[in-house]
């Protein structure tokens, strides 16, 4: 045995080596993938694994029928590994949208890179086995195999996903793969046939994967696109939540905490059916107050009224209203309301600047997030409706989005109930808008001086109301909930209800 | 809209937040390596001075102050018999107390961020028959009227915020501290028949018609049944009523603790029970294990109560000897900041302080004090950056780690209105439950803080693993004698009932101690106790 065949021996255990860590990287990758996506690690990493070892059995099986050109179909599906296993993640990363095709393609691909791995070993056994004693062959093989696969379990948690993330890890572990096949192809140029047409394909196999893995940032942000089904054209994370706005045709949608917030389709339903019924029933509306409502929507539709001489606006996100003060995007859906010299804005936490508050309102729009947890559910309280009234001049009105009477009854009552504690009018009314659903609102009158089918100001130029209050009080069945509890800070009960019906829905 | 279209959505949040934290642990390792300052503060009784006692090497009074009452001690005992003599329009009286602030147990810290307790935290719903605390709490506006049924409408914002309590077991939190997650069948019925068993011993009562667990303890009956429950403990009583199941075991072991700083093998089965049935539950007409509580716990009430003493009250100042002397009771006071000592004459002097501290002050109360026992507390308030678990269930008021050394923490700022805390404030509590109270108080102050810094963390990484990187800052409070503990036949023993007795008429006494466990209920009624008996005995002196 000379000095060059050593070479050769070593070159292909090395690849060997590089075959199994790469290999195991790409079912770590695959496993990790799953169980992010479809949740249950433990099941998830167990059917890979499971899929995995299955189908390098069927590549051992397989390997038998390849008999000729033997090192040139190793140096191919070095390639093949390299290519399948490095795209993998990308696949997946685009795929998972569509959950069924997910979970298949994804034991696919796990089955195909296993498969190409279980070849391997088989096949550079029979390329050496005339050239190396029996017993050292089998030792070296799987000497090289299980270190490879150690390497790869102790990086992939602690170096590979922290530094590259898992598609980054995928594509370079890919082109790790490929430049093993590449120098294969320089290295033992005499022993393979067709040598151009191998090296091509390596070297086209390399690019792809150098191409991917630079744009990788982008197709993470694409695949975060397709998720919205919109594209994102902005977004912005303020320290309370994630701003998403995306556009689509005409359509524009902003997003918090991945909850859509309008669509600028349909926005105008809402935030008309939100304002006008109290502007227009109040017996004064000078002095008007906004909480909640940063994207200033709502304070555009008040603004319509020529007798409002001030509006407060008080939002906890500074980097919301700011957003909706200076996005030329935004500053166009809300016609530049919170430039309005009338509008005052505070970024504050309205349950604490309410108790504070030594100002008397004629009108106030309550215009908060979705009771959705335990602190939101705080600005639905007993005690927040009792504190609110302290801000209320004689027969003032308030309004509150009160979520959908139609997807949680329980909550849209519960909160009703709880605001008719407080007030001695309130009624409930509901209109339909496309992007949300059929939504509600509870409406409160501090005293008797008005009614909730008075008109004492209208507008001709809205899109939706009609000032006809009577049209919009009607709940039919299947919007109606009796035997509800009222809502105070010490049972929280309306995130019990929201959580029990928006969750069956999820 | 604000929560419905994009429910579905979980799945891509999931992975996003996974995919972010991927990104961000090798960042936070970075910051960890930048090695945090951790501030540790060690607070606690001003033990150095009250030690002082044992030697009395004090300096001879140089200054007399005459004056009708005397209150030792500014505990919640003490306070209640400021208020009372108040209410029985008497208004010369002074209070002298060792501590530069007034409350004791019931006493508060305060950082940036919240205020915190530093000993008491909460206040049950009262029973309806206990008229006088009632009337206390509709004067301090707790209470805020009567319904038409006759149950009190308290403050909505002084009642425990829901979700009120949560425990950890079996890696995840579960919603209230009572053991569910997980139980056998045989575990659960065990649960049911002894909460049933405690619903009896609730509403039990005697020949006389006196309620068999009553608070205050002195109304409750006396009976042979009663001191037969006194005399075994609540171990005993578990393993005589064929209780076997672990979550039961360490559910009552959990309520014993937190009552009354020693566990099941320790305290009394009538104090045990007594912590289930001594409260009726008739306040509230649904929520019957509602408390009222406060960032910084029970010094809300304390702050209620100073009122009555505002420019009666000497802090700083040390009573060490007290003497009756011609008709006149005599204190010797140490004023800890000039360093001198006073000699107060009072008409009558009220003992407003543990027995631990009176055998000092009275001559031959060695012996009753003995019987006295006293649990050192720890107490630590951590200040987080970070307080995310697994969240199985949202961090509530009352957070309980199962099988843990500690009774879990509170969180200071639950009662807060706002929606977003910029760091969080907790309190952790442990109680030195063991047999050996004196040996364990004196680690309590050898052992050096970080000891008991690593101890707090050890125990709170059960179900916090990140807390230790997390924390800011963490305040120590050590409490040498924490509380009260009722032992078997300390309750109906005759030790109590002896050093309660007033001394010839002059020397009166006023202490949670003396009802035999450490609530505010009990501290309340004694001091009002303590006052009505010290001046019908002026009306008949007069």
């Amino acid at each position: 045995m000379g000095k060059k065949f050593l070479k050769f021996e070593y070159l292909l255990l090395f690849a060997v080596f590089t075959i199994a860590t790469c290999g195991l990287v790409y079912e770590l990758v695959a496993g990790t993938l799953a169980s992010y996506l479809l949740g249950d690690s433990v099941k998830q990493f167990s059917f890979i694994i499971g899929v995995y070892l299955f189908s390098m059995g069927i590549g051992s099986y397989f390997s038998k029928f390849l008999t000729k050109n033997l090192l040139n179909t190793f140096v191919e599906i070095e390639i093949l590994v390299g290519l399948i296993g490095g795209l993998s993640s990308v696949i997946l990363f685009l795929l998972f949208e569509s959950i069924y095709s997910f979970q298949f393609i994804l034991y696919f691909l796990v089955f195909i890179t296993g498969c190409l791995v279980g070849l391997e070993i088989p096949l550079l056994m029979n390329i050496l086995k005339d050239k190396v004693e029996f017993r050292d062959l089998v030792s070296n093989v799987f000497t090289f195999d299980y270190i490879g696969a150690l390497l790869a379990s102790i990086l992939f948690p602690l170096i590979l996903v922290p530094k590259l993330g898992i598609m980054g890890t995928s594509l370079f572990f890919g082109m790790i793969n490929v430049s093993i096949a590449i120098a294969l192809c320089y290295l033992l140029k005499n022993e393979l046939k067709k040598i151009h047409l191998l090296r091509s394909k390596a070297i086209l196999s390399f690019l792809i994967l150098l191409v991917v893995f630079i744009f990788s940032d982008k197709i993470l942000s694409f695949s975060e696109g397709k998720l919205y089904g919109e594209n994102i054209i902005y977004t912005n994370t303020t320290p309370y939540q994630r701003i998403v706005l995306t556009h689509n045709k005409s359509d524009y949608r902003l997003y918090l905490n991945n909850n859509l917030q309008f669509s600028s389709a349909d926005e105008y339903r809402y935030h008309e059916a939100l304002v006008h019924p109290a502007l227009s029933m109040a017996k004064n509306v000078t002095n008007v107050l906004v909480l909640g409502g940063g994207d200033g929507l709502a304070v555009r539709e008040i603004l319509k009224y020529k007798d409002v001489k001030k509006i407060t606006l008080v939002d906890l996100d500074e980097g919301m209203t700011n957003m909706f003060k200076t996005n030329t995007i935004l500053t166009g859906f809300n016609k530049n309301s919170l430039n309005n010299p009338k509008v005052s804005v505070f970024n504050k936490d309205a349950y604490i600047w309410a108790k504070n508050c030594s100002e008397k309102f004629d009108v106030v729009i309550v215009d908060f997030p979705d009771p959705s947890n335990y602190s939101l559910g705080k600005l639905y309280s007993l005690n927040f409706y009792a504190t609110i009234q302290q801000l209320l001049k004689p027969d003032a009105v308030v309004v509150i989005q009160t979520t959908s009477p139609y997807f949680a009854p329980k909550s849209f009552w519960c909160i009703n109930k709880t605001v008719m504690q407080v007030f001695p009018q309130v009624d409930a009314y509901h209109a339909y808008v496309p992007s949300f659903g059929e939504w509600g609102f509870t409406i409160a009158i501090n005293g008797f001086g008005t009614t909730f089918n008075t008109v004492n100001r209208k507008l001709n130029n809205l899109r939706f109301y009609n000032y006809q209050f009577d049209k919009f009080n009607y709940f039919s069945q299947d919007m109606i909930s009796k035997d509800i509890e009222i809502n105070r800070l010490d049972n929280q009960i309306l995130v019990r209800y929201f959580d029990e019906e928006w969750g069956k829905l999820q | 809209m604000k929560n419905g279209e994009n429910y579905n959505n979980s799945r891509r949040n999931f992975f996003k937040t996974i995919a972010v934290s991927l990104l961000v642990i090798p960042f936070l390792d970075a910051c960890k390596e930048k090695a945090i300052t951790l501030l540790i503060r060690l607070s606690g009784t001003n033990h150095i001075l009250g030690h002082r006692l044992r030697v009395k090497n004090f300096p001879k009074p140089t200054k007399e102050i005459s004056i009708p009452y005397l209150i030792v001690g500014g505990g919640i005992s003490g306070l209640s018999a400021c208020r009372q003599l108040t209410k029985k329009g008497i208004t010369d009286f002074l209070m002298v107390e060792l501590e530069d602030h007034l409350g004791g147990n019931s006493s508060n810290g305060e950082n940036k961020y919240s205020k915190y307790p530093l000993g008491a935290h909460y206040l049950p719903l009262p029973n309806l028959e206990d008229k006088a605390l009632l009337e206390f709490l509709e004067e301090e506006k707790i209470i805020l009227g009567y319904d038409s049924n006759g149950f009190p409408k308290f403050d909505e914002t002084q009642l425990t915020f829901a979700p009120d309590e949560r425990l950890y077991i079996k890696n995840n939190w579960q919603e209230g501290v009572v053991p569910k997650e997980g139980n056998t069948a045989q575990e659960d019925k065990e649960l049911i028949r002894f909460f049933k068993l405690m619903d009896d011993f609730r509403i039990k009562k005697d020949e006389q018609g006196k309620y068999w667990f009553m608070i205050p303890l002195a109304d409750s009956s006396e009976n042979k049944d009663v001191k037969e429950l006194d005399s075994i403990t609540m171990k005993e009583w578990f393993d005589r009523n064929h209780f076997t199941s672990k979550p039961l075991y360490n559910y009552i072991d959990y309520c014993c603790k937190d009552d009354f700083g020693l566990g099941i093998e320790y305290v009394s089965a009538y104090a045990g029970i007594h912590y289930f049935a001594g409260r009726k539950q008739n306040a509230s007409k649904d929520k019957h294990d509602s408390v009222l509580t406060w960032p910084e716990g029970n010094s809300r009430l304390t702050h209620h109560l100073q009122k009555y003493v505002k420019g009666k009250s000497l802090k700083n100042h040390l009573v060490y000897e007290i003497e009756n002397h011609n008709n006149k009771a005599v204190a010797k006071v140490f004023d800890n900041k000039t360093k001198t000592s006073i000699a107060i004459i009072a008409d009558k002097i009220l003992l407003a302080t543990p027995q631990f501290v009176n055998q000092y002050l009275l001559e031959n109360r060695k012996g009753l004090a003995s019987h006295f026992h006293y649990t050192p507390w720890l107490l630590a308030t951590l200040v987080v950056s970070d307080l995310t678990d697994n969240g199985s269930f949202p961090l509530c008021w009352d957070n309980v780690i199962y099988g843990s050394k500690g009774l879990g923490y509170v969180y200071d700022q639950h009662q807060s209105l706002q929606q977003v805390q910029d760091k969080k404030v907790i309190t952790y509590y442990y109680s030195f439950s063991s047999s050996d109270l004196k040996k364990t108080r004196r680690e309590l102050y050898k052992k050096p803080k970080e000891y008991w810094k690593q101890m707090v963390f050890d125990d709170l990484k059960i179900a916090h693993p990140a807390i230790e990187s997390a924390t800011e800052n963490i305040e120590i409070h050590l409490l040498g004698h924490g509380m009260i503990s009722p032992v078997p036949n300390f309750i109906y023993g005759k030790a109590k009932k002896e050093a309660s007795q007033p001394i010839a008429d002059k020397i009166y006494f006023a202490h949670s101690d003396l009802s035999g466990i450490s609530i505010f209920e009990e501290a309340f009624y004694q001091g009002i106790n303590a006052v009505n008996s010290m001046i019908d005995e002026t009306a008949l002196d007069s």
